[in-house]
């Protein structure tokens, strides 16, 4: 009855908000994109391909806010109004119905890459305390929440999409919140060895397993947030990522951190991406006018 | 169990609001405090159309008849835009009504999840208080 009631009671909003109607800016189709006889984008045709024949990963990637990406056991078809919207960008599904409805790692959310975790993540004893600090604290050192890079996962994991430039040598990868740019280089170069310079996003090289672009990038530096909750990565960190399109309007990506500085083991995480073709990045240039305006936590 | 009617519409509008994801910047949870909610009307007196978040700022009477100046903060320009909202959305001068929380520190700061225009017309803010938040 309450959830009825709850459900009745969301009908009755969104019959009174309403979205602007004004244009947002030109509209201009994607060009290449697969369409149904309707003119929306076929999400399920082929993968594309490159000219050499690897899986073609380039475009616009959105993990659910603007594409209602089913997110494996998120929509398990008891969520409501929730469910109805398909996507669930700041929580997980409960372990158990996520490992029914959505087999293979659990995914992470922006909030909590470890929300999938029944027992949480592996962290060290003093992470682990780090992790305690940071909740206590209402995240104010996040630090996306003062203009600074966001961590490694919170680009896959964020609301605003990226944009994949593929070329047969390097990948790049433009993530419109704050402004975020990788390079993965799949030109068989090694990663560098231990004495390199530490980045925000690391160094990271690429090859082709099958149709499996595998990423590993090492040499970050070693104050990381991993999601808002302030999950760690450090120096001592390797990131592994599987990158594969399944079809035209898919990608998964398997993510597995192996931090033995701040974790007892690795773990592996998924995150699932929607095409979002139609559309273009915006720009996002960080403003950090006032810093008060984002630790007023007392 | 009976439920009144205006405290089912506030349920619904938390459903929604829970499945209408943020475009969280900062945490929410650092600065507004949802279980303070904020109704304001008067005029917008200043529009700041920047990122992280766009903010604006409105004249509101307090309970002493008071008028008072409010910063209300909304999500980032991009989340605006993808709503359909523009930098001239908000016009100096025009009388809204923001729904939304109120900060923590007692200050005249506001954390908007839906306005409603002059013409009646309520819009999402792109609230940044969506569940998850609150770690």
């Amino acid at each position: 009855m309450k959830t009825l009631i709850k459900a009745l009671g969301a009908f009755a909003i969104l019959g009174v908000i309403v979205p602007f109607t004004s244009a947002q800016w030109p509209a201009f189709a994607t060009r290449g994109v697969p369409r149904t006889p309707t003119g929306q984008p076929d999400l399920t045709a082929p993968t594309p391909r490159t000219m050499d024949g690897k899986p073609d990963l380039a475009g616009i990637w959105d993990n659910g806010r603007n594409t209602n990406i089913p997110r494996g056991g998120a929509t398990g078809g008891a969520g409501g109004a929730r469910g109805a919207r398909g996507a669930d960008f700041n929580t997980a599904p409960s372990p158990a119905a996520s490992a029914a409805a959505n087999p293979g790692p659990p995914n992470a959310t922006f909030f909590n890459v470890g929300a999938g975790f029944s027992e949480g993540l592996p962290l060290q004893p003093w992470a682990a305390e780090l992790v305690k600090k940071r909740s206590a604290d209402n995240s104010k050192d996040n630090p996306d929440a003062h203009c600074l890079p966001m961590g490694f996962m919170q680009f896959h994991t964020h609301s605003q999409p990226r944009k994949i430039i593929q070329t047969r040598d390097v990948i790049l990868i433009i993530y419109e919140a704050n402004s975020g740019l990788r390079q993965i280089f799949t030109d068989g170069r090694p990663l560098p060895g231990k004495d390199a310079e530490p980045w925000w996003y690391g160094y990271s090289v690429g090859k082709w397993e099958g149709d499996t672009l595998v990423v590993e990038t090492t040499g970050f530096i070693d104050n990381i947030w991993l999601d808002v909750r302030g999950n760690p990565l450090t120096s001592a960190g390797k990131v592994t990522e599987r990158f594969r399109r399944t079809n035209y309007g898919n990608l998964e990506i398997e993510i597995t951190i192996d931090d033995p500085k701040a974790y007892t083991k690795p773990w592996t995480v998924k995150v699932n991406q929607r095409a979002y073709p139609d559309t273009e990045l915006i720009e996002f240039i960080c403003e950090d006018r006032d810093a008060t305006h984002y630790v007023g936590a007392q | 169990m009976r439920i009144k009617a205006p405290v089912a519409l506030v349920a619904g509008l938390s459903v929604i609001l829970a499945a209408t994801p943020v475009l969280a910047h900062h945490s929410f949870a650092a600065q507004f405090d949802r279980n303070k909610p904020a109704t304001l009307t008067g005029p917008v007196t200043k529009v700041e159309w920047i990122n992280p978040h766009a903010r604006f700022f409105m004249d509101a009477k307090d309970a002493n008849g008071k008028v008072v100046s409010w910063e209300i903060e909304l999500t980032s320009t991009a989340g605006l835009l993808r709503r359909g909202w523009t930098r001239n959305s908000l016009k100096i001068g025009e009388t809204v009504t923001v729904n939304g929380s109120l900060a923590k520190d007692g200050s005249n700061v506001a954390n908007a999840t839906t306005v409603t225009l002059s013409d009646g017309k309520r819009v999402f803010a792109g609230s940044s208080g969506g569940e998850g938040n609150t770690q």
